[in-house]
């Protein structure tokens, strides 16, 4: 008897288990009772705004009579992205890019619904709006996702206290400096606040640091923009990259830097700090919000943009491939109104008019309290940066809003472009070598890029264990597939 | 003992028996659930997990994933410190093993001996209550304290004129902070477990005992200790089958994932972890989990082998 209820309950729980497995995917409703399209659309974010139901059904009012299709987005961090494609759980929209749930690596695998013919027959304005940009989504000639129109480049700036540098001290902040020309502010600031630190600097270390490489495998393995043909290398032989570690150990020595820095999860809540690094775009009002920090912010640029193939895909949408052809045709439906309209971009973008954001009289858009404080999603994370509204951070210094123009003919103008042709390297080929190296170079990542060791005295003990764990075999394979693909994309040319 | 009485079971034993069976229903549909059914995991391991969206699970690993044989197991050798690895966990983890013996034993004999209900409440509690703080939480009080510059510690060196100490790029410190960290922690906890098996030790045993002119240390080395010893040897048993997996909490969020430190708190499941931070790869992290599953498992063998000779009672079969 006992051992009967065992088993049966045994045999109840796990089929009720592998019942609710298999259920899932199709568990989705595909339609609303008003027979509008429903759509899970899953995005990237590292918060939930408070008021997102709410801006949501803002949306899906629109879009519902506008093209008969809503949406649930779903927020989610990066690890869940990650794990909603490892374990092939079913979305029909997704958030993907070159630097979070891969673009092409999934798109090879077959993850992704082609797109190509449907999006210029379904929705032919969307096809016109992106333009050049389809290149960057392009795969064995084939399309398995929509840019985010956006910024296509990078441009890393310093955001500096321009009350304290040019009010106070009588300094000069220009648009464009050097990454080490920073010094003399950092070094004004010290003598100032002997026990304050003038650089922010957390554990992950400068946002866009590493952005004048193209980065091949996670920030260790780069393609350098400048060479005459392109070379695949480890960090210990891009010179100019241990120049910028070796200075930010200066900096760390000389107390720029927080002693800590390599444990500190964020410094945003430290409104002291006067020198803050940023990617952006010329023209970017977001740093200068004198609300936000207490004092006026002005940018100087110091790298970029830089161009390639995987700057271009910083924002993506991508079609599930499991879906239907009518839920993929309503996804580009969504797309489209996201690229084309937009009243119905704002919403996405900012919120509810008069609520969270009001119209300026030039047609940018500034953000209410409440908007601030309910509804800051990043533009790129729901859709296109471009068709929405400008943003400005005070009436009194309303933004350019016909500012992407200007960014996108800069591109073209003084853009550096990446020669590797959008080279990708498939990394299921040397997983296991990845794998090692990704947790050797975690182990001095931190570290480096806080300015907190010296590069001349742990890169050498890293390159040992690197080599040992067959880096050099993973550069060789790298090498061998770059040149494969600039040989077989010199011959489609011709 | 089931087996000898079965042919005389009364009406009434029988009755109280299924009633004892439905009253482990709970425990065995979790069992189930969370032990059994997860075991066909197993199979990523030795797979090359490449599922199809919108496809079942078990289509995705059984159909669609082709078999690599021991491929998935590769990376953990790769790197140059997997000896490293493998050392840090097992030296923490026979620490805890001897260390959460010896203290919470000692820990429940002296509480024992403490006949005021309202003092043992409160020490209990305090005790116990390490247990239920998240490591996140203990990571930053530890923050608090360590910090360089804003740290507790390293004002009060300051105050007496000591050089203050950069602690998250000290190494030779950690070991200690960790060990007891992880005691603090969890021995609070076990101890409730021996001090309940104490006090299920028949008093009249300590009145005979001190009749017969036994002092505190004799009662606890002829009483106490024998009656305990079959809770020992189980949770000992139990402990060495979890022998290449560490708590993940106190290795990675307590240091803060400083860098200075890892040569002393990199154990198996924090490695595991970082090799994975680029890819949400299954299969590798299926192979480090089967690993320490596979060896935890023939340990646990074992030692209960070696138990079962010394001591037939505390043998878990």
């Amino acid at each position: 008897m006992k051992g009967f209820i065992k088993k049966a309950a045994a045999m109840l729980a796990s089929a009720a288990l592998i019942m609710s497995a298999v259920m899932i995917p199709s568990g989705c409703e595909a339609r609303n009772d008003d027979g509008t399209v429903r759509l899970r659309w899953v995005t990237y974010s590292t918060a939930v705004p408070a008021d997102l139901k709410e801006v949501i059904a803002a949306a899906n009012a629109y879009s519902a009579e506008k093209i008969g299709v809503t949406v649930d987005l779903e927020v989610q961090p990066s690890e869940m992205l990650n794990l909603i494609m490892a374990s092939g759980e079913y979305y029909d929209m997704i958030y993907t890019c070159e630097w979070l749930n891969k673009y092409d690596t999934n798109a090879a695998k077959g993850l992704y619904y082609d797109i190509t013919d449907l999006v210029k027959t379904e929705t032919p304005a969307l096809y016109e709006t992106i333009g050049d940009y389809w290149e960057s989504a392009e795969l064995g000639g084939r399309l398995y996702g929509v840019p985010t129109l956006k910024d296509m480049g990078t441009e890393m700036m310093y955001r500096l206290n321009s009350d304290y540098f040019e009010g106070k001290k009588g300094m000069e902040i220009p648009e464009f400096m050097s990454f080490a020309d920073i010094e003399p502010f950092l070094a004004a600031y010290k003598a100032d606040y002997p026990h304050k630190y003038p650089l922010a600097m957390d554990k992950s270390g400068m946002p866009g640091m590493t952005n004048f490489l193209e980065r091949v495998i996670g920030t260790f393995i780069f393609i350098p923009y400048d060479c005459e043909k392109p070379q695949v290398m480890p960090l210990w032989e891009c010179e100019e990259l241990l120049d910028r570690y070796r200075l930010l150990h200066k900096w760390y020595t000389l107390g720029y830097i927080e002693p800590d820095a390599s444990a500190v999860e964020s410094t945003t809540s430290n409104k002291d700090i006067p020198v803050r690094l940023g990617v952006a775009w010329r023209g970017y009002q977001g740093y200068s919000n004198p609300e936000t920090w207490g004092f006026n912010v002005k940018t100087s640029i110091y790298d970029g943009p830089y161009i390639s193939r995987a700057t271009e895909q910083g924002a993506m949408t991508a079609v599930c491939a499991a879906c239907t052809e009518e839920k993929a045709k309503a996804a580009l439906k969504y797309i489209e109104l996201l690229n084309t309209d937009r009243k119905f971009r704002d919403i996405l973008a900012y919120g509810i008019e008069s609520k969270h954001f009001d119209y300026l009289e030039n047609g940018s858009v500034l953000r209410t309290k409440t908007g601030n404080d309910r509804y800051t999603m990043a533009l790129y994370q729901t859709g296109s940066v471009v068709n929405a509204s400008v943003e400005s951070v005070s009436r009194t210094f309303p933004a350019d809003p016909d500012q992407w123009r200007k960014v996108y003919e800069g591109y073209k103008e003084y853009g550096i472009r990446s020669r590797t042709d959008g080279f990708v390297y498939d990394q299921k080929r040397k997983e296991d070598i990845i794998a090692a190296l990704t947790a050797i170079y975690s182990n001095y990542a931190t570290d480096l890029r806080t300015g907190t060791s010296d590069p001349d005295e742990v890169i050498p003990k890293m390159k040992a264990e690197m080599e040992h764990a067959g880096i050099n075999e993973l550069l060789h394979d790298i090498q061998e597939c770059l040149d494969a693909h600039l040989a077989s994309s010199a011959e489609a040319e011709y | 003992m089931a087996k000898k009485s079965h042919g005389s079971l009364s009406r009434m034993s029988r009755k109280e028996n299924i009633q004892l069976t439905l009253m482990t229903i709970p425990t065995v549909i979790w069992y189930a659930l969370f032990c059994y059914l997860p075991l066909f995991g197993i199979f990523f391991a030795f797979k090359d997990f490449t599922p199809v969206p919108g496809e079942s699970l078990f289509e995705n690993l059984f159909v669609n994933s082709p078999w690599v044989g021991l491929r998935n197991f590769s990376y953990l050798f790769r790197n140059p410190q997997y000896m490293d690895v493998l050392f840090n966990t097992l030296f923490y983890n026979i620490i805890f093993l001897v260390a959460g013996i010896v203290i919470p034993v000692t820990l429940a004999v002296l509480l024992a001996e403490v006949h005021q209900k309202k003092f043992t409440g409160v020490v209990q509690m305090a005790l116990v209550l390490p247990y239920f703080i998240s490591w996140v939480v203990v990571g930053y009080c530890i923050y608090g304290l360590l910090a360089t510059d804003v740290g507790q510690i390293n004002g009060l060196l300051k105050m007496f004129g000591a050089d203050p100490v950069q602690w998250y790029q000290s190494p030779e410190y950690w070991r200690g902070i960790l060990i007891s960290l992880g005691i603090w922690k969890t021995s609070g906890y076990t101890m409730v477990i021996y001090l309940c098996s104490v006090n299920a030790i028949d008093r009249s045993l300590y009145e005979a005992a001190a009749l017969d002119g036994a002092n505190f240390f004799q009662r606890v080395r002829h009483v106490t200790l024998p009656h305990l010893r079959t809770t020992i040897a189980t949770l000992f048993i139990l402990g060495v089958g979890s022998i290449l997996n560490s708590d993940f909490g106190l290795f990675y969020q307590v240091p803060l994932d400083s860098g200075a430190l890892q040569s002393v708190t990199q154990t198996l499941d924090v490695y595991v972890y970082k090799s994975l931070m680029l890819q949400a790869n299954f299969s590798f992290s299926s192979a480090a989990a089967f690993l320490q599953s596979g060896v935890g498992c023939i340990l646990l063998v074992i030692a209960n082998l070696i138990t079962r000779k010394i001591d037939r009672d505390s043998a878990l079969v």
